[in-house]
């Protein structure tokens, strides 16, 4: 029973704040161009109204096109469960559930690809094509940067690797630890649609990746997808904070008392990453898409450069 | 506290070697160059501080001066005055150029820890710097390219000695100094002379003299 | 006394630029080089009695032995050679208006600079300070060998620069790793000294040392020349005016193969054998004698031709380092020795005949002897001599290599090697006496001024190389000796 109300918890915590992440940095990008910009709930009235409204499907789509929404916002659900975003708060620990969180994410993408193929239209299918090149570049990295941060905690399950990051005082002045967070640092860049691989705020047909996908989409459907890609970006974002930068109460088992102060942690470690890589999208401009390759190629290098150096340190 | 932060250096040097590996423009090359140099610096400034020593201090002063400071600017500057100028410089595909210094580290890797013991992590990175600096090298064909190739190479050698030493002999580090400038004041008049005279700074003209 | 010979030309060097009259220039520079001439004779005697000179200045950084001595003999003879046949060859360079008064003050400078590197890298007993020294005669000559300002030129110097900075560079890795190897072993105040390094030797780490041996190798190499790294050099051989060709041949790349002698005496004095070093060595060695075999058949230009042999002697050193027997390290340091003072006179030959040919390929030029007599002889005997043919020193040397690879019992690598050198003489007989038996019409252009000085010069170091080849002097003999002892580690 207890177990199911802290998932309850996590799970609304994290669809919750999603969408501040976003609103905050839509935020400092606006400050830093001396705009004043939409306020940092912005998301939030978008979803309620874009809930309100009704669903214009296309004749010309499958079922497929109906189900994608549903689907990609349930795997992101099922992702979030994975995450702790403090150790109560998560029942769903196992071995191996880290691979679990890469391949969940790989079923929505699946859905989200074919839905930009459905409905038949140019950019969703450039879009999907884009965005399956971009994820298979961005495998190889994911995979050596989650395993090497496996090897040093010695388990592939999330909540074990935190407590292996934890038990070395400040991870990231231990250089595998710097090089894989560099690394995740690209490809959570790349994963969530941002600046130098995709840009979110534009739909400009030549460069979009994500927005071309979700192109056809109106109401709720819109709505899902938009909330899915917010949850999802929310739990990699999760990942990274919690992992090379853990906090005391992370992993402490108390009273509702400690799960509020590891909650208020946890949210002031979001916000500083998410102001962090709005400071990148800023300094950056967007790359050629055939330059993504040498950006998933630096990242896989970063990866695999602690990789290499887990093996000589330990 | 200290050796971990003695680790992490020379892993950010070598990764920023792989930064100027991809690199496309002679403007980033010139960046990247900086970006390395000052983690150098740091590096000498951490060493210089750990061991108490006046004068690697000091090679951190001339280095954040000379290679953070003056070179890059000079570079710059000689860059912009060349007539004959093409931003970019690309010669082979980067992705597989990357892989390649990848296994570079490997072999240094391999390589370089058999020395019983006193050989470390350190400066089978900063090595693989070294190689690294030798594979852009030979794959830019522009005279800047090569420059700053020549220029990071001689950065990993300073930070390898500098890492793997604890600080050179004074002596030696301001023979080193002194070497690099006049060599980069060498390369940049040369440039403008090649450029004059071969209306490029394609090294690939460079073709007259065969055999 | 030794330290005048560092001071003597740093001092100098800015003189050339402030003076104004051209004669004045020239008779600096002679008295320069003269005065470098007799102190380093005079230290050769005080070295032959003394068996080593060091001084307490600054940490005695200065230092002499038989071997240092010899490099530094054929660094200061071949200096002064070259400074009196620059006289005449700028004059007429100045004469058929190839270079104007201001670069004939450019070109001495960068030459006084350049010999001054070279000896500071002959006489430091710190390798670190030798690296510096051998990096900074890259720099000071980088602009003799585009002096001319043409595209070729340009282009060797770029080549000459970019290619001999990297691989000097290599070679600090190397002494990085050879201190790594001296980490506990050596005071701080012994620090990358070789002496200290070569008395310590047994109790350096051997791996590293390994290491240092080949960044080392590769390193030094590159700039002596040594295939197959030696792409720069016969572009800034032929690129650069004769004297200095006769300088980076005779000189430059003898201090290079310095700095290998020295590491590969500390390497195998640690590892007890001379297998690991030697077969690298030799390895380089017959492929740099056989590259430079089949490029001579085929080459063009007789500057280049030069040069790749350049790049044969050098193979022909390092194989005989290789071999480290007594015998054929003598062979190899005489060799040194008779190679610096042959192909000097054979560069200084080139000059000449440039200016009256006016082109740098061989089937331009005819009828040599008849044009030029006195210097076409030169050219025709330094030929022969430069080929391996008795009675001239090179054979001498050449032959004692040959036969000590032979007592060493290695029949394949004799063999090969006297096949190549066969090749080697095919190449330039096939090529280079065209130049002479053919006739052809007179060239265009005026003749040349007479040099008298500068021909002089190239028939005493005839004269030299033609006595070396069967009598050798006693004070030689055991410079040589005493310098084979100390590469043996015996000493």
């Amino acid at each position: 029973m207890n177990s199911i109300f802290y998932l309850a918890i996590q799970i609304a915590a994290i669809v919750l704040v999603a969408p501040l992440v976003n609103g905050l940095i839509r935020k400092v990008k606006a400050f830093t161009q001396k705009r004043t910009g939409p306020p940092v709930l912005q998301m939030y009235f978008d979803l309620y109204k874009l809930f309100k409204k009704e669903a214009v499907v296309s004749e010309v789509t499958s079922w497929v096109y109906k189900v994608a929404p549903y689907i990609v916002f349930a795997t992101t659900l099922a992702a979030a469960m994975l995450v702790p975003v403090t150790t109560l708060l998560v029942p769903f620990g196992f071995p191996g559930d880290v691979i679990m969180l890469i391949y969940i994410f790989a079923l929505g993408r699946f859905f989200l690809a074919l839905a930009g193929l459905d409905a038949g239209s140019t950019f969703g299918g450039m879009g999907s094509s884009r965005e399956g090149m971009i994820s298979a570049l961005m495998e190889p990295a994911i995979l050596v940067s989650v395993f090497t941060v496996g090897l040093i905690s010695k388990s592939t399950s999330v909540l074990q690797m935190m407590e292996g990051s934890k038990s070395m005082g400040i991870p990231l002045s231990h250089p595998v630890y710097l090089l894989v967070f560099l690394a995740l640092l690209i490809i959570i860049i790349a994963e969530t649609a941002r600046i130098p691989v995709d840009d979110p705020s534009t739909h400009l047909e030549l460069t979009m990746v994500h927005e071309a996908m979700v192109l056809e989409y109106s109401g709720r459907h819109l709505a899902l997808m938009e909330l899915g890609a917010a949850v999802k970006q929310l739990v990699l974002i999760t990942f990274v904070v919690n992992v090379f930068l853990p906090h005391d109460q992370l992993l402490s088992m108390g009273g509702p008392g400690v799960i509020a102060i590891s909650l208020l942690i946890y949210l002031a470690k979001v916000i500083l990453f998410s102001v962090i890589m709005a400071l990148i999208e800023v300094n950056t401009v967007k790359f050629r898409f055939f330059s993504v390759p040498n950006l998933a190629a630096l990242s896989f290098i970063l990866a695999f450069l602690g990789f290499l150096n887990q093996f000589v340190l330990s | 506290m200290t050796k971990i932060y003695l680790d992490l250096l020379p892993a950010l040097i070598l990764f920023s070697s792989f930064i100027l590996v991809s690199n496309k423009r002679i403007a980033s090359y010139i960046r990247t160059f900086r970006f390395q140099s000052l983690l150098i610096a740091v590096g000498a400034g951490v060493i210089g501080l750990e061991t108490g020593r006046i004068d690697v201090l000091l090679v951190c002063l001339l280095m954040v001066a000379l290679k953070v400071i003056y070179i890059p600017n000079l570079l710059n500057s000689t860059f912009a005055n060349v007539t004959y100028k093409v931003e970019k410089d690309f010669f082979f595909n980067i992705p597989i150029l990357i892989i390649a210094c990848c296994l570079l580290v490997v072999f240094s890797y391999l390589a370089i820890p058999t020395a019983d013991g006193i050989i470390n992590v350190q400066v089978a990175n900063l090595v693989s710097a070294v190689l690294i600096g030798l594979i852009f090298m030979i794959t830019r064909k522009k005279a800047f390219g090569q420059i700053v190739g020549f220029l990071v190479i001689e950065n990993g050698l300073f930070a390898t000695a500098m890492f793997a030493t604890q600080g050179l002999p004074f002596i030696i580090d301001l023979g080193m100094f002194i070497d690099l400038l006049t060599a980069v004041l060498v390369m940049g008049v040369l440039v403008f002379r090649i450029s004059d005279e071969f209306d490029s700074v394609d090294v690939n003209r460079l073709n007259n003299l065969k055999g | 006394m030794g330290l005048l010979l560092l001071l003597i030309p740093i001092i100098a060097a800015p003189l050339f630029f402030l003076l104004k009259n051209r004669q004045l220039i020239y008779r600096l520079s002679l008295v320069v080089s003269a005065s470098l001439t007799v102190i380093s004779l005079i230290l050769t005697k005080e070295v032959i009695a003394a068996s080593y000179i060091q001084y307490a200045v600054l940490g005695g950084f200065f230092y002499l032995d038989s071997l240092s001595i010899i490099v530094l003999d054929i660094i200061t003879i071949i200096g002064l050679v070259a400074s009196i046949y620059s006289i005449g060859y700028l004059e007429e360079d100045l004469g058929r208006g190839k270079i104007s008064e201001d670069q004939i003050r450019t070109y001495y400078l960068l030459m006084y600079v350049f010999i001054f590197t070279m000896i500071l890298a002959a006489t430091v007993k710190n390798m670190g300070i030798m690296w510096v020294a051998i990096e900074a005669t890259t720099l000071a000559s980088v602009f003799l060998v585009g002096f001319y300002s043409t595209k070729e030129s340009l282009e060797a110097a770029w080549k000459y620069l970019i290619i001999c900075s990297v691989g000097i560079a290599i070679a600090f890795l190397g002494i990085i790793f050879l201190h790594l190897s001296s980490l506990d072993v050596l005071t701080d105040a012994q620090f990358l000294d070789w002496v200290a390094l070569s008395e310590h030797a047994k109790a350096l780490k051997t791996p590293a040392l390994r290491l240092a041996f080949l960044f080392i190798a590769i390193g030094f190499g590159t700039k002596a020349g040594l295939a197959p790294m030696h792409t720069w050099l016969p572009g800034a051989h032929s690129q650069a005016p004769s004297p200095i060709s006769a300088l980076l041949s005779g000189v430059l790349l003898n201090g290079a193969m310095y700095g290998i002698i020295r590491t590969v005496t500390i390497v195998n004095k640690n590892l007890n054998s001379s297998q690991f070093t030697g077969q690298f060595l030799i390895a380089i060695g017959l492929l740099s004698v056989g590259i430079a075999a089949v490029i001579i058949l085929t080459q063009k230009e007789y500057k280049s031709l030069l040069a790749y042999s350049s790049i044969e002697h050098m193979g022909i050193i390092a194989l005989a380092i290789g071999l480290f027997t007594p015998q054929a390290v003598f062979g190899g340091l005489f060799h040194m020795i008779n190679h610096s003072f042959t192909k000097s006179m054979l560069f200084f030959a080139t000059g000449s005949i440039l200016h009256r040919f006016g082109t740098n390929k061989i089937d331009k030029v005819k009828g040599v002897l008849k044009v030029l007599p006195v210097t076409g002889t030169a050219f025709y005997l330094g030929l022969f001599a430069i080929a391996g043919v008795p009675p001239f020193s090179i054979f001498a040397s050449e032959l004692g290599i040959i036969v000590s690879i032979f007592v060493d019992g290695r029949f394949i690598i004799g063999s090969a090697f006297i096949l190549l050198l066969a090749v080697i003489f095919t190449g330039i007989a096939l090529n280079l006496f065209k130049m002479f038996y053919s006739d052809g019409p007179e060239p265009e252009g005026e003749p040349l001024k007479i040099n008298p000085a500068g021909t002089v010069a190239i028939m005493l170091l005839l004269l030299v190389i033609f006595t070396t080849g069967f009598y050798m002097p006693e004070g030689l003999r055991s410079l040589i000796y005493n310098a084979q002892m100390i590469i043996m580690g015996v000493k």
